[in-house]
């Protein structure tokens, strides 16, 4: 659906990705990192600097405004709506410049201001909505046209909780559809919970892409036991950690988890002391992507 | 091209426009206040003599009544694109399945439709009342008025048009659009028709097109004009409606490629 080859443009730079049809991408990083640089140039909004980029088989630069309905895109910050409009106008507007037949229109119309609950301020102009309500209509604005493919930055940004819930149920369903979907947030955990795979943008570079199952059993195999002892301090040499720390009667070990086991570590503490408490952190996405961060730099430094 | 969405976006603008009823009422009061203003200045002028170069009280009162009536409907939206470039709407509006040219003449048509109905119409009854022009000089004349009227507008148009594009580079295009309204008021022959310009300012106009606006269609209305000079003038509004949309359109090529290469 999406091929990105050595794209260079702003902070972006050689940068390789393809989207295959029907699958939720979610892109990660930091503010700064490439995020909407990479969705513009995506959606053709951007001309790379360098490189080769293919969009539903079209270079999107030349083809703009040929996609039609087969591409929705969202970016914070550029309205799909006018703010003069109501809800209700908004999208209608919008129905005769997608030409979206009016059957179709009111059934998709009804569906999604019932979803996403807009239905009693449809008739509130846009500019009088609060940020959360505002964007409730922007997203129904792009689902409405039912596109091939779909573009969207940050579009959590101002959603409350229902709201959340009832935008990714909606993109889970088209997803399976055959929707093929790029969606940035700055939210690791709330992305990786409902993308069907990860893009990890860091500076501009590609740093992980693929599941999230992928990510935790290649990057983050780090865990870390919290141990609290009676007695003295056990001597590890042996054990192959990362590193550990002590502090008072806590100890830390921070180990990998495909190298050694849990059960082996406790073994051989129990073997020279005694525990009072054992405490084991599997690491949370958002640690698993500041060490894997780590990890890459040292990769690149020692290149150097 | 299908016409469906553009039709929407100009029925839209009509309606749009006919909802702020006390500014429209006020718009129509200053126009008949505009035209009672320079009813005053030019029949002080004239005095108690019933011609000056050959022109009558009555084909100046007719000259700006009928071209501050055009002015009215020909009033363009100068801050469309400006607007879009600010906001930064644009970028996603050209993604869509329509051309925001073709946007864009569709919410000015719309907006024009609604000033000349509402707008110019009443204030034209209400200054024949009060006034009293001149009848077009003959039904055909009146068809040839229509015509040429309707070329000005394109002028007009193209003119808002290119200007708008200097947005891409300009930050904000209000003191360039301020200048053009001054200069299209002054040169085109609302508040001094062009009859009584120096010889060497009339030389000059010739080949600029200020005076393909609002004064072609007038003098076709008063029908000083002949056959051959009407084809003549038309054709001069043609030409100019080209060579501005083209310089207009070259600007708009290059912005957008501006807008991808820089980012918008």
């Amino acid at each position: 659906m999406i091929t990105l080859e050595s794209v260079s443009k702003f902070i972006i730079s050689d940068f390789h990705i393809h989207i295959p049809q029907g699958e939720c991408v979610g892109l990660i990083g930091v503010s700064g990192a490439g995020k909407t640089t990479l969705l513009k140039l995506m959606s053709g909004l951007l001309a790379p600097k360098h490189g080769y980029i293919r969009t539903i088989g079209r270079n999107p630069v030349r083809e703009k405004g040929t996609y039609g309905r087969d591409m929705g895109i969202f970016l914070t910050g550029k309205s799909n709506l006018e703010n003069q409009d109501t809800a209700r106008e908004a999208l209608e507007m919008l129905c005769h410049v997608y030409r979206i037949p009016k059957e179709e229109f009111h059934r998709s119309y009804e569906a999604l201001s019932e979803r996403f609950a807009f239905r009693e301020y449809e008739e509130k102009r846009i500019k009088d909505l609060s940020l959360g309500q505002r964007m409730r209509v922007e997203l129904a604005a792009v689902l409405m046209l039912k596109p091939k493919l779909l573009l969207l930055d940050e579009p959590d940004i101002g959603l409350d909780e229902n709201g959340k819930a009832a935008f990714w149920k909606i993109l889970e369903e088209e997803r399976r559809k055959g929707m093929t979907i790029v969606v940035s947030s700055h939210n690791p955990v709330e992305i990786s919970r409902h993308c069907s795979r990860i893009a990890l943008i860091d500076e501009g570079k590609l740093l992980f892409y693929g599941t999230e199952k992928r990510l935790r059993s290649k990057y983050a195999s780090m865990d870390i036991m919290q141990l609290k002892l009676d007695g003295k301090i056990p001597d590890l040499e042996d054990l192959p950690l990362k590193k550990y720390e002590a502090e008072q009667d806590m100890l830390r070990l921070f180990y990998d988890a495909n190298l050694v086991s849990a059960a082996e570590i406790i073994g051989l503490i129990l073997k020279q002391t005694q525990v009072k408490e054992i405490q084991v952190i599997k690491p949370n996405l958002t640690d698993m992507i500041m060490q894997l961060k780590g990890v890459k730099e040292d990769e690149l430094n020692r290149g150097k | 091209m299908r016409l469906a969405p553009y039709i929407a976006y100009l029925k839209k603008s009509f309606l749009r426009k006919s909802a702020y009823r006390f500014d429209h009422l006020m718009s129509i009061l200053s126009t008949c206040l505009r035209i009672f203003i320079f009813w005053e200045i030019y029949r002080t002028l004239y005095g108690t003599r019933q011609e000056v170069d050959g022109i009558t009280m009555a084909m100046v009162t007719t000259n700006f009544i009928l071209s501050m009536g055009l002015d009215v409907v020909f009033g363009m939206d100068d801050n469309f694109i400006p607007g879009k470039i600010h906001d930064g709407s644009i970028a996603t509006e050209l993604l869509r399945p329509m051309s925001i040219k073709g946007r864009m003449i569709a919410e000015n048509m719309g907006s024009s439709v609604f000033k000349l109905i509402f707008h110019f119409i009443p204030a034209l009854l209400i200054a024949q009342i009060m006034i009293g022009i001149l009848p077009p000089a003959s039904p055909m004349m009146f068809m040839c008025f229509l015509i040429s009227a309707l070329l000005g507008y394109g002028v007009m148009w193209s003119i808002s048009f290119a200007l708008q594009m200097l947005s891409f580079w300009v930050i904000t295009t209000w003191s360039i659009t301020t200048l053009k309204n001054v200069v299209i008021n002054i040169f085109s022959g609302t508040m001094l028709p062009l009859w009584f310009m120096p010889e060497w300012m009339d030389r000059i106009l010739r080949f600029l097109p200020f005076s393909s606006i609002y004064f072609t269609p007038v003098q076709i209305y008063l029908g000083q004009l002949s056959g051959a000079e009407i084809l003549e003038k038309c054709c001069i509004q043609i030409i100019w409606i080209l060579i501005i949309y083209c310089v207009g359109d070259i600007l708009w090529k290059c912005g957008q490629r501006k807008l991808v290469v820089q980012g918008g």
